[in-house]
C-alpha cells in the first residue's frame, strides 16, 4: 500500500516537473523564436491561432501573441523567483530567531506573524500599490512580505520542535555558541521545510502577479504580463477567444506544475512535517 | 467468581467433556463455529483466524487469552462485523447467535443487532468515546438507534445504565464531555453504553488494559456483577492471565489464530496441558517466586503468512515431536480440559 | 469565556494598529495633495494655507484621530475625481459587497464540505478521484480566467446569465461562483483529509458497535469532529474572499468596495482609497476574530 502510494506521489512530482520544465523552456526560448512582443501591425489584429508567422495569432493591435505570452512567462518567473528568494531568506531568518530565542521577542514576533498571516495577499498588494504606485515592484514587495510571514510561521514551529531534540540540547550543554548551534544543527533541519513550502508560495506569487496585472495594478504596458493579456483579451472574446485563453492556460499550467511539485515533495517528507506544510498550504 | 459458584451449568468441569460441549444439554447464546477470518487483497490471501470454535452460554464469563496478534481481538470484532473490511474478510465458518448465523445478515439486520443483542466494550476508553458529545447524548443516541423513545425516556434509560455501570453520580456525568472523565469513569461510560439497550451478550476487548491496577479490579468486579444480576454471557478478550483467574468461568487459550486449550478457567490455570499455556503461566511473575524462575516463552511468533502444515507452535516448543512438523493436531479432551497437542504436558 | 474576551480586546488593539498603519502608509505616500486640489497657479503660501485648512500640517497621529473622529460623525471627505461625498456612496458599495461576499462564503461551505465528505467516504472510488481532481484544478485555475471562461460559456455562448452588472439574483450567480471557487477547492481538500483522519478514530467503531446507523455516524459524529480544522481556518476563507473580491468585482462590474478601491488606486483618488482600504482591513480582522470565537464555541474543551 505505502509502496503504491509513494509511486503515485512520485508520479505527481514527475508530472509537475515535466509541465514546469516545458513552461520554463517556453519562457527561455520563446521570445528568441517569436520575435518582438511590442511590434504592432494594426491591419493584422485578431488573427486566429495558426496564422502563418503568428503561431498563436495576434491581439487587437496585431502584436504576436506567442511572443507576448512567452515573454509574459519570463515576467511571471521573475516575480516568482524574486518573491520566493526574499521570502525564503527573510522568513527562515525571522522564524529561526523567533523560535530559538523564545521569550518576549518571540511572543511579539509570533503575535505579528499570526496577525499578518490572516490578511489576504491581494489586499496587501493593492495597499502596496496604493502607497508606492502601480508596477512590478509593489507586487514583488507585497507578495514577498506576506510569504515571508507565512514561511516564518512554519519555520518557527519547526525550530521550536527541533530545539527540544537531544542533539541540540547536547550541543547547548557542550557550550557551543548560539550561532554555531543555529547554523550547524538547526538550519540544516529547517531549511528543507522552508524550501518545500516555498514551492507553494511560487504558485501564490504567480497567481498574485497575474491577478494584479489583470486589474491594472501590476506590470505596466507595454510589458506583456500574462494577467494583463487575459484582461486585454476579454474584450474580444466574441472575435477571438484565444487572446485571453492562451495566457490563461499558461498561468494554469505554471500553477498546476508548482502545486504538483509541492504535493509530491510534501509526501516525500516525514508525516510530522507533512502536517506542518499542509496546515499552511491550506491557505 | 470461580467456576464452582454455579455447579449445574459449568460445562468445562463436567468430567472429560470435549470443549465443543457436545454433551452439554444447553444451547449456547453465541456459538462461533470453525471461524476463519483473513486478509484478501490483490495478491495476498491468508487467514489470521484459522478455524476458531467457541461457545458462550448465558450467565458466564468466557475469557479468550493469547499474545497480541493471536487473532483474539479479530475473532471478537468479526462477531459484530466490525473488522476492517477490506482487507479483512470472513472466509469461512459461522457465528450463530440464538441459532441465527450472523455472517449471513444484511447490513441493516447487523446494525439492529449491535448494542441491542450483542454489545462491545473496547480497550482504550479515552479514545473510544466521541469527544464532541456529552456522555448523555452518546447514550441517548444509542437508545434511540434501537427504539422510539421520548427524550425523557431515553434520558432515564441512560441514567439507569450509568448507575448500573457503577457510576456514582449519573446526573452529573450525563452532562459531561469525555475529556472531563478519568480513564476508569470513561470505561464505566463504555459499559453503560454497552448496557443501555439491555443486550444478552457483551464482548469486552481488553477492557482493563489501559487502566490503573486499582481501577482494573473495580471494572472486572462490575462485569462479574452484571453477569450474575442479568445472567449475561460475557466474552472477555485479554492477554492477562490474572484477569482470567479473577473473573473467568471458562477460558480458551489462543495461539496464532487457533484455540490450543480450553476448559474451565480453574482447570486450565491449575493444570495446563498445552506447552504454550504452560509457558504462559511460567512467565507470570508471582509473589513467592524469584525473577530467575520466570520463564519467557522462547522464540518469536511466526507471521500468519509463514504458517505451514503441522503444529503452529512447534518451533517454540521444547516438547515437539517429529509428527508435530507434519501432522496438524486436533483439539481433543485430556483430563478436565481440551488441548490441541501431540505431546501434552501432564 | 475569558479567552473570548481576551481575544476581542486583542483584536481591538490590532484594529487600531493596522488601521493606523494603512492610514499612515496612504497619507504619507499620497503624493502632493495640493497639486491635485489647487490650480497650478497657486503660490507656496496658498499651498501652506490649504494644508492648514484641511489639517495636513498636523502630526500624522493627530491626523489619524481627526480622521476617525470625522468618520464617526459620518464625514469621510470627498472623492478627488468627482468631488462626490464618500459617505454617500459608502453604504451602497458596502451593501453590494456584503451580498456578494456572503453568497460566496455560503457557497464555499455549502459545496465544499459535502463534496469533501463524499470524497472521503467513497475514497479511492471514481467519485473521489473526480472530486479530488476537480479541487486540484480549482486551486490551479486563476479566478479571473475562470471568470472569463464562465462568461464565455454562460453569457456569450448560451446567453443564460448576464456577463456583468447588477440586478436580480441572476447577476449574482457568476461572480459569487468565481469568488467561491478556490475556497470550495480548499474546503473540499481539507474536509476530505479531516474526515479521513476522524474515520480512523476508535470512537467511530464504538458508535458502530452501539448500533448507530452509518448515516447518523457520518453526518453527526464524524462531521462534527471534522469541522474543527475547517472552522479554525474559516477566517482565512473570509480574507481570501475579500482579497479576490478586488479582482472579481472589477471583472463583473460589481459596484462594491473592491471595485471602488481598485479604481481609486488606479486614479490615485486617495480619500477614497483611504476609507475603503480601512473597511477591508476591518472586515478581514473581524473575520479572523469570528473564526476564532467560532472555534472556541465548537470545541467542548475550550467552551467549558
Amino acid at each position: 500500500m505505502s509502496g503504491f502510494r509513494r509511486a503515485r506521489k512520485n508520479k505527481q512530482l514527475m508530472a509537475g516537473a515535466a509541465v514546469g520544465a516545458f513552461v520554463v523552456l517556453l519562457g527561455i526560448f520563446g521570445p528568441m523564436i517569436f520575435g518582438d512582443y511590442a511590434a504592432q501591425d494594426l491591419f493584422n489584429g485578431h488573427k486566429p491561432v495558426g496564422t502563418p508567422g503568428h503561431f498563436f495569432g495576434t491581439d487587437a493591435l496585431g502584436r504576436d501573441l506567442a511572443a507576448r505570452a512567452t515573454y509574459g512567462i519570463r515576467i511571471s518567473l521573475l516575480v516568482a523567483i524574486a518573491v520566493t528568494a526574499l521570502a525564503v531568506v527573510f522568513g527562515t531568518a525571522i522564524g529561526m530567531i523567533a523560535g530559538y530565542v523564545k521569550g518576549t521577542l518571540d511572543g511579539f514576533i509570533s503575535f505579528l506573524i499570526d496577525f499578518i498571516w490572516g490578511f489576504p495577499l491581494i489586499l496587501v498588494a493593492v495597499l502596496a500599490a496604493a502607497s508606492i504606485g502601480s508596477g512590478l515592484l509593489p507586487v514583488i514587495l507585497a507578495v514577498a512580505f506576506v510569504n515571508t510571514v507565512a514561511i516564518a510561521r512554519v519555520v518557527r514551529g519547526e525550530v521550536l520542535a527541533i530545539s527540544e531534540k537531544d542533539f541540540v540540547v547536547a550541543a547547548r550543554a557542550g557550550g557551543y555558541s548560539t550561532l554555531r548551534i543555529i547554523s550547524r544543527h538547526i538550519a540544516p533541519n529547517v531549511i528543507p521545510v522552508a524550501l518545500v513550502l516555498s514551492s507553494y508560495y511560487v504558485a501564490v506569487a504567480i497567481i498574485a502577479e497575474a491577478a494584479l496585472s489583470f486589474v491594472g495594478l501590476g506590470a505596466q504596458p507595454p510589458l506583456p504580463s500574462l494577467g494583463q493579456m487575459v484582461s486585454d483579451g476579454r474584450n474580444y472574446m466574441r472575435i477571438n477567444v484565444w487572446e485571453s485563453t492562451i495566457p490563461g492556460i499558461i498561468i494554469f499550467l505554471m500553477v498546476l506544475s508548482v502545486s504538483l511539485i509541492g504535493d509530491g515533495l510534501r509526501d516525500l517528507l516525514d508525516p510530522r512535517l507533512r502536517t506542518a506544510v499542509e496546515r499552511t498550504s491550506a491557505k | 467468581m470461580s467456576s464452582d459458584t454455579d455447579p449445574i451449568v459449568d460445562p468445562g468441569t463436567s468430567g472429560t467433556t470435549p470443549v465443543e460441549h457436545a454433551t452439554d444439554a444447553r444451547t449456547p447464546l453465541l456459538e462461533i463455529d470453525d471461524l476463519r477470518v483473513g486478509v484478501k487483497g490483490d495478491n495476498v490471501a491468508y487467514d489470521i483466524v484459522r478455524g476458531v470454535s467457541l461457545s458462550l452460554y448465558d450467565n458466564e464469563i468466557l475469557a479468550v487469552v493469547g499474545e497480541s496478534g493471536c487473532g483474539k481481538s479479530l475473532t471478537a470484532l468479526s462477531v459484530l462485523a466490525l473488522h476492517q473490511s477490506p482487507p479483512l474478510h470472513i472466509t469461512g465458518g459461522a457465528i450463530r447467535y440464538r441459532g441465527v448465523d450472523l455472517t449471513t445478515l444484511s447490513a441493516a439486520e447487523m446494525r439492529a443487532l449491535r448494542g441491542a443483542e450483542i454489545s462491545m466494550i473496547f480497550q482504550d476508553p479515552m479514545s473510544a468515546l466521541d469527544p464532541m458529545f456529552t456522555v448523555g447524548s452518546l447514550l441517548t443516541s444509542a437508545v434511540r438507534a434501537h427504539r422510539k423513545a421520548s427524550k425523557a425516556e431515553a434520558r432515564n434509560a441512560a441514567l439507569e445504565a450509568l448507575a448500573d455501570a457503577g457510576i456514582e453520580d449519573p446526573r452529573r456525568r450525563f452532562d459531561e464531555y469525555p475529556f472531563q472523565l478519568s480513564g476508569g469513569v470513561s470505561q464505566r461510560v463504555m459499559i453503560a453504553l454497552a448496557l443501555v439497550n439491555d443486550p444478552s451478550v457483551i464482548i469486552a476487548d481488553e477492557p482493563t488494559t489501559a487502566l490503573d491496577v486499582t481501577v482494573q479490579a473495580q471494572i472486572l468486579e462490575r462485569l462479574r456483577m452484571l453477569k450474575e444480576e442479568r445472567k449475561m454471557g460475557i466474552m472477555l478478550i485479554t492477554h492477562n492471565l490474572g484477569v482470567v483467574a479473577a473473573v473467568a468461568d471458562r477460558t480458551a487459550v489462543m495461539y496464532l489464530g487457533e484455540v490450543v486449550e480450553t476448559g474451565s478457567a480453574q482447570d486450565v490455570l491449575a493444570v495446563p496441558h498445552h506447552p504454550y499455556t504452560n509457558g504462559l503461566l511460567a512467565a507470570v511473575p508471582r509473589l513467592n517466586s524469584k525473577v530467575a524462575d520466570l520463564k519467557p516463552v522462547m522464540g518469536r511468533v511466526p507471521q500468519p503468512q509463514e504458517i505451514t502444515a503441522g503444529c503452529a507452535f512447534r518451533d517454540r516448543c521444547e516438547r515437539a515431536l517429529d509428527r508435530c512438523a507434519t501432522e496438524h493436531p486436533v483439539l481433543a479432551p485430556r483430563h478436565r480440559t481440551s488441548v490441541r497437542c501431540h505431546n501434552p504436558v501432564d | 469565556m475569558t479567552a473570548i474576551l481576551k481575544r476581542v480586546a486583542l483584536t481591538l488593539v490590532l484594529l487600531f494598529a493596522s488601521s493606523f498603519a494603512v492610514f499612515a502608509a496612504i497619507r504619507l505616500s499620497g503624493g502632493d495633495v495640493t497639486a491635485a486640489r489647487l490650480p497650478a497657479s497657486a503660490t507656496a503660501a496658498d499651498r501652506e494655507l490649504f494644508l492648514q485648512q484641511v489639517g495636513l500640517d498636523q502630526p500624522i497621529v493627530r491626523q489619524y484621530f481627526t480622521y476617525l473622529g470625522n468618520m464617526f460623525r459620518g464625514d469621510l471627505g470627498n472623492s478627488l475625481t468627482n468631488n462626490a461625498s464618500i459617505s454617500a456612496l459608502a453604504v451602497d458599495k458596502m451593501r453590494n459587497s456584503l451580498i456578494l461576499g456572503a453568497a460566496a462564503l455560503v457557497l464555499v461551505f455549502a459545496i465544499g464540505i459535502p463534496l469533501g465528505l463524499v470524497a472521503a467516504l467513497r475514497r479511492n472510488s471514481w467519485v473521489d478521484t473526480g472530486i479530488t481532481s476537480f479541487s486540484v484544478a480549482g486551486m490551479a485555475i486563476p479566478n479571473f480566467w475562470l471568470a472569463l471562461i464562465l462568461i464565455y460559456i454562460f453569457a456569450i455562448q448560451f446567453q443564460v446569465l448576464p456577463a456583468a452588472g447588477q440586478g436580480g439574483w441572476r447577476y449574482l450567480v457568476l461572480p459569487s461562483v468565481v469568488l467561491a471557487a478556490e475556497g470550495v477547492a480548499l474546503t473540499v481538500r481539507m474536509t476530505r483529509s479531516a474526515v479521513l483522519d476522524t474515520l480512523g478514530n476508535d470512537f467511530v467503531r464504538t458508535l458502530r458497535a452501539a448500533g448507530l446507523s452509518n448515516r447518523r455516524i457520518y453526518l453527526k459524529h464524524v462531521l462534527r469532529n471534522s469541522l474543527l480544522p475547517i472552522v479554525s481556518l474559516a477566517g482565512l476563507r473570509v480574507g481570501q474572499i475579500v482579497g479576490y473580491a478586488l479582482v472579481v468585482e472589477v471583472i463583473f462590474g460589481w459596484p462594491g468596495v473592491g471595485q471602488t478601491l481598485v479604481n481609486a488606486v488606479l486614479r490615485r483618488d486617495y480619500p477614497v482609497v483611504q476609507f475603503f482600504a480601512l473597511v477591508l482591513v476591518v472586515v478581514v480582522t473581524l473575520g479572523n476574530l469570528a473564526a476564532s470565537i467560532g472555534y472556541t464555541l465548537v470545541n467542548p474543551r475550550l467552551r467549558k
